[in-house]
């Protein structure tokens, strides 16, 4: 008879909790989607950080609608598909303006179309997927980071045309970013490889959260690339540039715009990260706007740090488009917010620059450069 | 009883009429709370059958409710199959994904069934990341998965979902409530609470344990199912160890075997964590105590099963009594009692019989060419020192033991080497040196083990309780308490073995063998802890029962008042060979045993 | 040949990670029959508690006792403070559930591992961390062809040393034959006189103290170390534990070492990203016809 009565407190507490979300109306509340927890739990600290740094730098140039406050409103999806879709209607449920978020493209899928179903306008912040915006047509969906291809044509293109390698080795991690950067850079290389200028001569995946990689980097050294092109994230960066190279491959280490920052540098220590090369978006340390340096130098206030991955600084670049588009339409309308982004993006400035969005949603003019670690640790854009 | 009845479906129709109103006063966040509560509810249930019920630990059921996603995405997404029509597709194919790679491994016991089901939800995840054959989309998994509909009534918003998952559970259950009282439902249990005493009583372990493992597999398939069309994504990221983990947390919180207990488990891993939400950084370290907390003060489980048989339409004693005896004496047996009386083969006088049998551990050479012969209707005792082989013999015969050379013949027929149910079935019953009961379970329940071999009832008519079913279902019980009163235990029927006294538990043993009518019953030391006036009851007991059944009786004691008290034969071993056998007097006074018991005098 | 040979040195150097976390897992099932799944976040708090130390005010610690003073320093701090959380782990979580049967036991230990992963992300945040270079020596010794780093030589020996003492004090002396005699009996054991909470303390303190300098050692072998990594290596070394025999001291060592040569070779050979599956698959493999892993004594059931 007991159990009988847990049972009933236990839908009682959902009552109860139902009943607990009843808005407020006075702040504008902008949603961020992010993994707090989990396994990807530092970029959704790190994102976290960002928006709350970008809010300042708002509210520091006088807000929007006149000041009104701006409230942002976390939920955490702990980089699973389940979660994601319980932090997208949580988010729904609390009638936020519009929601950032989030991070990883089959985490992102679900929620996505759970906004799209509720007509509330997501703007994704790392979530690369070609076909996240093309494969499905969706409305409320934009992303102010760049698409995998964009980044693995940059590769190809810079390898073979610039850098003159013929043997090219492409390593990723079988993460969906990681994995999708290295097949769309497969992909552009295809026609150097038909026109027989290049050859691919290594194409494997490691697994992330190992630790010793000597195996594939042994069989890596035997193909003796040119060039050596890691998509994947920095901390097995770090450990393939230190034990690749204590192996004695010596060829250009490439890596993508997630493999290297401060982080990797201490990981693979500076004598090894010297002259790693990155394709990267132009990175706020090397945007000269006062927008970049304000943000770095907040942030650095704050967290003794600078972010570790490019994705924060998108979804700090998130808030911006969105707040930019509130105080556009003139309230938190979304089909009014949805016109100003899809159009009245003009003189729109983000920390990585000016933003707009193709009509598919993805982020327009977005363009890569390849970036070069000095000897003190710094990325600076790389002149041959 | 009838009032508790009518209050607890009184508690039960209000708990429907909660969640029949619940979407309407709630928004959709919790509604799809209450939705993956289904899921999970669901997925507790099928691991369940695997860990409750069976007792197997399968710490990698993740694996089999990927499995059903993933067919259901690939099937949905390259052919167009509607999603509801994989419902039954995604269960087959789990159940069939398990019964292949389940049945070379499903004799390991504990940890290492454990460390292999691990293996296996692991490499389910890694090769769903790899992309086998372009069919997984890897690491993004496969998304523009379709909803389910019903003609032209699509399930696509959230309180649709929010009924279609817990109509479907609701189904889920009443058929696990019925197959928990069925045949299967009680065989599972025999094999979690004793597997050689259940092995013993005439079930087929590898054949019960693979069946729980493919109807929790198809039941996490369907899981997979609902999930994959909510989600409209499969990725490898859902299906880790943590959530194999998970899903073992909410059987274990909610209870073992207990239907209710998997659904109030699967409540608060997925009701805990979201509300807490507001601490989100600490969520599951909260989560994580939390279950070190539940653990320490209810590791029984929040709401553990309460086990009470359904007795239909009890009988008096007398009347039980009438009804069974042409059931518990087998017709087809009596023809072996005529033919005693005529010329008969050798065979046919003894019941069983060894030759040269030898068993051997390592380099110990436990039994060595036995020749034991016992004869029909006849109680023959073993005796010996202690160490002498007898239990080896017991462990040969009915086949826990293969022997290492010699042939073992039952009526006639070669058996040796036939799995321990097997022999069972043919008609061999045993009891324990040291009691092997179903502790866990009441003593009609410990009976009607002996009775399963004699059932025919499966999975369908089990759960579409059909008219054979119920009325095999009636026969076992009306046995089983027909033994029960037979041996003195009438009125314990509900009460589980384990809170019986030490010589109640004995009887509950005898009672157990006996229920399977077996033509050759082998006790293990039955006076063993025995006062002397117990002892004179059993003596009386079992000579009465070889005038009322046709039965025979292999047994090893130490009590020589027992032994030459009833036995017509007496067979004397010492360190695995046999030494002398005859009649009692005889080995008595033969000097051989006396001396194996005694030393040989100077 | 040199490939070969530099594999099997990188195969046992991650084998000899698996193999004294293996011991861990082996000796607490030993006494308690308990998998112990909260044993590889263990061995992540033993390398940020190193960690801590070792960047503690600018690295003052290895300034004041010098590079290898600092490591040991950090080692011992590591083995004696996860040790102790190891012995508070057993009073708080498994000593009140152990009663209850081994499935509580087990799920209190899942508890315990989600507890500990996320004490970790509380405490030192969700990022990866760093070991600093100027705190680990970088020499590279070769001989010819052959070439090894001071780290791997440094880990390689010390890790057999500590597994030669082990070996030493379980076979060979009365208080090991009193683990061991618990490991088989308990009951058996307490009727002898053994104290068995004395042994249980012992190796719910030695267990979790050798995964913490393991810990260490990895940290400073790999220098980046984060909060998720315990569930990778305790996985790893659980299942090096069954390859080995579980409940076996010597068998445990052995399936660690092993179990790095199969996952370099496996890597190397057949394919990285396949890798795991190969090991797993070997593991049921050998499970299959050798129920007891490769040196462990088969236990006849009583009947």
């Amino acid at each position: 008879m007991k159990k009988a009565w847990f049972c009933l407190f236990i839908v009682f507490l959902f009552v109860l909790s139902a009943g607990a979300v009843a808005a407020e109306e006075k702040p504008i509340k902008i949603g961020l989607q992010a993994p707090i927890t989990g396994q990807w739990a530092y970029e959704g600290e790190m994102a976290k950080n960002s928006v709350e740094v970008a809010l300042q730098m708002i509210q520091e140039q006088g807000g929007i609608l006149g000041g009104r406050k701006i409230e942002i409103v976390v939920a955490d999806d702990a980089s699973n598909p389940r979660d994601s879709a319980l932090a997208a209607q949580r988010l729904v449920s609390q009638r936020v303006a519009a929601v950032i978020g989030t991070y990883g493209s089959s985490v992102n899928e679900p929620a996505a179309d759970i906004y799209e179903a509720s007509k509330m306008i997501d703007i994704g912040y790392g979530s690369t997927a070609v076909k996240l915006t093309m494969a499905k047509e969706r409305k409320y969906f934009f992303r102010t980071c760049g698409r995998d291809d964009t980044q693995g044509q940059f590769f190809s293109e810079y390898a073979v045309g610039t850098m003159k390698a013929r043997r090219i080795a492409i390593m990723h991690d079988n993460t969906t970013f990681a994995l999708g950067v290295a097949e769309e850079a497969r992909k552009a290389l295809q026609e150097y490889l038909d026109a027989g200028v290049a050859e691919l001569v290594f194409y494997d995946a490691i697994t992330p959260g190992e630790k010793d990689f000597t195996p594939i980097l042994t069989k890596l050294r035997e193909t003796n690339p040119d060039v050596w092109y890691f998509t994947g994230y920095f901390p097995e960066a770090g450990l393939l540039v230190r034990q690749g190279r204590e192996l004695g491959i010596k060829c250009p280490f490439v890596g993508g715009n997630a493999a290297i920052n401060e982080d990797f540098v201490k990981i693979a220590g500076i004598e090894y990260a010297k002259g790693c090369l990155m394709t990267q978006e132009p990175m706020p340390t090397d945007l000269d706007t006062p927008k970049a340096k304000r943000f770095l130098e907040l942030y650095r206030q704050r967290h003794n740090t600078v972010p570790t991955s490019p994705w924060p600084v998108y979804a700090a670049d998130a808030l911006i488009a969105l707040t930019w588009a509130i105080d556009k339409a003139g309230s938190t309308d979304t089909e009014a917010m949805l016109e100003v982004l899809r159009t009245g993006m003009e003189g729109c400035e983000g920390i990585t620059g000016s933003i707009a969005f193709t009509e598919r949603g993805d982020r327009k003019g977005i363009i890569y450069k390849m970036y070069v670690v000095t000897g003190e640790g710094d990325m600076v854009v790389y002149q041959p | 009883m009838n009032k508790r009845h009518k209050r607890s479906q009184l508690i039960l129709g209000m708990v429907i009429a909660l969640f029949l109103a619940f979407p309407f006063f709630s928004n959709f966040y919790w509604i799809d709370v209450a939705f993956f509560f289904g899921v999970y509810a669901l997925l507790g249930l099928s691991l369940n059958i695997v860990l409750g019920e069976t007792g197997l630990f399968d710490l990698g059921h993740a694996a089999f409710y990927a499995i059903g996603a993933y067919i259901t995405a690939i099937l949905n997404t390259l052919y167009g199959i509607p999603i509801v029509w994989l419902i039954p597709l995604s269960a087959l194919c789990a159940g069939i994904f398990a019964y292949i790679v389940t049945s070379p491994i499903i004799h390991l016991r504990g940890d290492y069934l454990c460390i292999v089901t691990i293996g296996i939800g692991e490499i389910v995840r890694l090769a769903l990341i790899n992309n086998p054959f372009g069919l997984t989309g890897g690491p993004n998994g496969i998304t523009g998965i379709g909803r389910p509909s019903f003609g032209l009534f699509a399930i696509d918003t959230s309180i649709r979902f929010y009924f279609y998952v817990w109509i479907i559970l609701a189904i889920v259950i009443l058929g696990l409530v019925r197959l928990q009282r069925s045949r299967i439902g009680r065989a599972w249990n025999y094999l979690r609470e004793d597997e050689i005493a259940a092995e013993m009583s005439g079930i087929d372990v590898r054949h019960f344990k693979l069946l729980s493992f493919v109807l929790g597999a198809a039941l996490a398939g369907v899981a997979g199912n609902i999930y994959a069309s909510k989600l409209m994504i499969v990725s490898p990221d859902t299906f880790t160890f943590m959530e194999s983990s998970m899903l073992f947390c909410i059987v274990m919180l909610g209870g073992l075997g207990s239907i209710p207990g998997s659904i109030l488990g699967a409540g608060i891993i997925t009701v805990f964590p979201e509300i807490f939400r507001v601490v989100a950084n600490y969520r599951m370290l909260f989560f994580g105590g939390a279950l070190v907390l539940a653990m320490i003060f209810r590791p029984g489980g929040l709401w553990p099963r309460k086990r009470e048989i359904a007795i239909p339409n009890v009988r008096s004693a007398e009347e039980a009594e009438e009804m069974i005896r042409p059931v518990a004496v087998d017709q087809t047996r009596t023809t072996a009692k005529q033919s005693l009386n005529g010329e008969t083969s050798s065979f046919e006088k003894h019941i069983l019989v060894t030759d040269k049998l030898t068993m051997k551990f390592g380099g110990l050479v436990a039994v060595k060419d036995l020749d034991l012969v016992v004869g029909h209707g006849k109680i023959t005792s073993i005796i010996g020192p202690n160490g002498a082989g007898k239990t080896t013999v017991f462990n040969v015969v009915t086949g826990i033991y293969k022997p290492v050379s010699g042939k073992v013949y039952f009526e006639g027929k070669d058996i040796t080497g036939f799995k321990p149910h097997k022999v069972a079935s043919l008609g061999i019953a045993r009891t324990f040196q040291n009691i092997r009961l179903f502790p866990g379970l009441t003593c009609v329940e410990n009976i009607m083990a002996g009775l399963h071999h004699r059932m025919s009832s499966y999975v369908f008519s089990s759960i579409m309780r059909t008219e054979s079913q119920i009325l095999e279902e009636k026969w076992a019980i009306e046995t089983a308490m027909y033994w029960l009163d037979k041996t003195g235990l009438a009125g314990l029927s509900d009460e589980l073995a384990k809170n019986l006294p030490y010589g109640k538990q004995k009887l509950l043993e005898l009672a157990r063998a006996l229920s399977s009518s077996p033509k050759l019953l082998i006790l293990d030391e039955p006076s063993s802890g025995l006062n002397d006036k117990e002892t004179e009851d059993l003596m009386i007991f079992l000579e009465n029962l070889l005038d009322e059944m046709d039965l025979s009786i292999l047994l090893i004691e130490h009590d020589m008042n027992l032994v030459m008290g009833i036995s017509h034969w007496v067979v004397a071993m010492d360190m695995g060979i046999k030494i002398a056998e005859g009649r009692p007097q005889d080995i008595y006074n033969n000097s051989r045993v006396i001396e194996a018991y005694l030393g040989r005098e100077e | 040949m040199s490939i070969i040979l530099e594999q099997l040195l990188n195969g046992l150097t991650i084998g000899s990670f698996y193999a004294l976390i293996a011991l861990g897992y082996s000796m607490v099932y030993g006494v308690m029959k308990l998998i112990n799944f909260a044993h590889g976040d263990l061995f992540a708090l033993g390398s940020y508690l190193g960690y801590t130390l070792l960047v503690w005010s600018a690295g003052a610690v290895s300034q004041r006792f010098g590079l290898w003073g600092g490591m040991a320093a950090a080692l011992l701090f590591a083995f004696f403070a996860v040790g102790c959380v190891g012995v508070l782990m057993e009073r708080v979580a498994y000593r009140p559930v152990q009663k209850s049967g081994r499935l509580p036991l087990v799920v209190s230990a899942l508890g315990v591992s989600i507890f500990l992963e996320n004490l970790i992300m509380a405490v030192w945040g969700p990022r990866y961390q760093a070991y600093p270079a100027s705190v680990v020596p970088t020499y590279t010794i070769s001989l010819g062809w052959f070439h090894i780093t001071s780290m791997q030589l440094f880990i390689l020996i010390l890790s057999f040393v500590l597994m030669l003492i082990l070996y030493y004090v379980v076979q060979k002396t009365t208080f090991g034959a009193a683990i061991r005699a618990t490991a088989l009996d308990k009951e058996m054991a307490t009727m002898l006189g053994i104290d068995v909470g004395k042994i249980t303390l012992f190796i719910f303190f030695l267990g979790p103290a050798l995964g913490g300098m393991a810990g260490v050692m990895n940290g400073m072998y790999y220098r980046q170390i984060s909060f998720v990594m315990g569930w990778n290596y305790g996985l790893k070394a659980f299942t090096a534990t069954i390859l080995g025999g579980i409940g076996n001291i010597p068998a445990a060592m052995l399936g660690g070492l092993l179990l790095g040569l199969v996952e370099m070779f496996g890597a190397a050979y057949i394919s990285s990203a396949w890798k795991d599956v190969f090991t797993f698959l070997i593991l049921i493999l050998i499970l299959i016809f050798r129920p007891t892993g490769l040196i462990g004594e088969k236990v006849a059931e009583k009947v």
